[in-house]
């Protein structure tokens, strides 16, 4: 395995573009170390994209809120625009593993790796947020929910990399629900983000997407449209989140429980955020 | 070519608790690995060896780390701080007294990871209380003591350093 460390984007995809051989791009190493330790071959080349400049910042624009794609998730929990403009993401950032991980992880990873229970898939998918692409040739945006295909699958392809998220400020409040088997550590068994603004009683805004319950994170702006037509109406809405979401068996729950979990979850959530904004 | 590219090796160099260090490793050697092995620096242990354990803690550029995580590759101009590097004097020294009064060690395997994780929270919050010390050391597992013990080390320690 050759170890690569560029220290400019024009170095970077002149390896992408041109070494031979099976590459990995290694930003924090936490989700990537433990499938060597579990006997995945190493690549002919480990990229280390750390050394890349200005990718590690998050900044305000007019009205955009901009994270560098390896801004660490610790950097992430402690910042104070995250707290004010993505108070969700700022959540599970601040529930994201332990710090040692946080310390490392960067919120791109975290991305790339698609895993369906990625914590903070949601808070950015509420957010309607904007993923930056760059190629050697070219350099797009990607919608969060088109970002993902698939466990494990992004829209990139090989010669691309994330740079930033970027997302508009808002006035709306958020918040964010996990529901795991340790309180630190945990991978997701269901997740859920919501925005929302509450006048009177009744929802103005709502917008809710849940992860860990299908092959990607799901946006649920249909049922949560629905709650702001009729705020009688969250019960109703809350049993039909079952034909939006395609959970699976695996180690940490049934799908069964998934079901179940989400629905309560959700119901609880939208009915005590009421509550608490009526005191 | 898995075993050609198991063999690459590459020159590093970074400071080791204060002390440069300049090393030709092979490229796949965890910075855990390296620091035990190489340097014979044995506080740092391995449990788990995937980061859920905390027991391989140790300090990156002024940040805790999970040394099995990493590839010593990636700590080339890095500055690293182990257990054994912390000095006597200090909110260090103060620590590692709190652990020995309060009885927080039993095995001891997991220790030097809880010290640097403490060390974490008192460099960040002079004045922790139980529940943020215990968010604190939230990714290290201790399976004697139950934690009560290094908790109150930890408390205690920011208690005093006024």
């Amino acid at each position: 395995m050759k170890y690569y460390r560029p220290k400019t984007t024009a170095e970077l995809f002149e390896l992408l573009e041109n070494e031979q051989g099976s590459k990995a791009l290694l930003a924090g190493g936490t989700d990537l170390m433990p499938r060597y330790e579990q006997g995945r071959p190493f690549p002919d080349l480990l990229i280390d994209l750390k050394h890349l400049p200005e990718m590690s910042e998050i900044h305000e624009e007019q009205e955009e809120i901009i994270i560098g794609a390896l801004t660490s998730v610790e950097d992430l929990k402690k910042n104070p625009l995250i707290r004010r403009y993505a108070k969700a993401l700022s959540m599970a950032a601040g529930e994201f593993a332990a710090v040692q991980i946080r310390h490392r992880a960067t919120i791109g990873g975290n991305l790339m790796n698609a895993s369906p229970a990625g914590d903070l898939i949601p808070p950015l998918n509420i957010l309607n947020a904007g993923l930056m692409v760059s190629s050697r040739q070219s350099v797009r945006e990607i919608p969060i929910d088109e970002f993902h295909l698939g466990p494990g699958k992004t829209a990139l392809d090989e010669t691309e990399i994330l740079t930033e998220i970027r997302f508009k400020k808002t006035d709306l409040e958020s918040t964010f629900v996990k529901l795991g088997l340790r309180r630190a550590m945990a991978i997701s068994v269901v997740n859920l983000a919501a925005s929302y603004k509450i006048l009177d009683g009744k929802y103005q805004a709502l917008n809710l997407a849940a992860g860990a319950v299908a092959p990607t994170v799901v946006g649920l702006e249909k049922y949560a449209e629905a709650v702001v037509a009729d705020v009688e109406a969250i019960d109703t809405e809350i049993a039909l989140l079952e034909n939006a979401i395609s959970p699976i068996d695996d180690i940490r729950a049934t799908a069964r429980y998934r079901r179940k979990a989400l629905k309560n979850i959700a119901r609880y959530t939208l009915h005590e955020l009421l509550s608490e904004t009526d005191e | 070519m898995d075993t050609f590219s198991k063999q690459e090796k590459m020159e590093i160099e970074l400071t080791v608790n204060g002390q440069i260090v300049r090393r030709t490793v092979p490229t796949t050697l965890r910075l855990l690995d390296f620091l035990r092995d190489d340097l014979h620096l044995t506080g740092a242990k391995e449990v788990c060896a995937e980061g859920e354990c905390g027991a391989c803690t140790v300090f990156l550029d002024g940040r805790t780390v999970n040394s099995c995580l990493i590839f010593a590759v990636e700590a080339d101009g890095a500055e690293i701080t182990t257990i054994e590097g912390l000095a006597e004097n200090g909110v260090q020294g103060e620590l590692k007294k709190a652990f020995v009064k309060h009885h927080s060690v039993q095995c001891g395997y997991c220790i030097p990871g809880m010290v640097l994780s403490g060390l974490q929270v008192l460099e960040e919050n002079d004045h922790p209380s139980v529940e943020e010390a215990a968010e604190g050391i939230a990714g290290n597992i201790c399976r004697c003591t139950g934690y009560h013990k290094i908790l109150e080390a930890i408390v205690e320690t920011g208690r005093s350093e006024s």
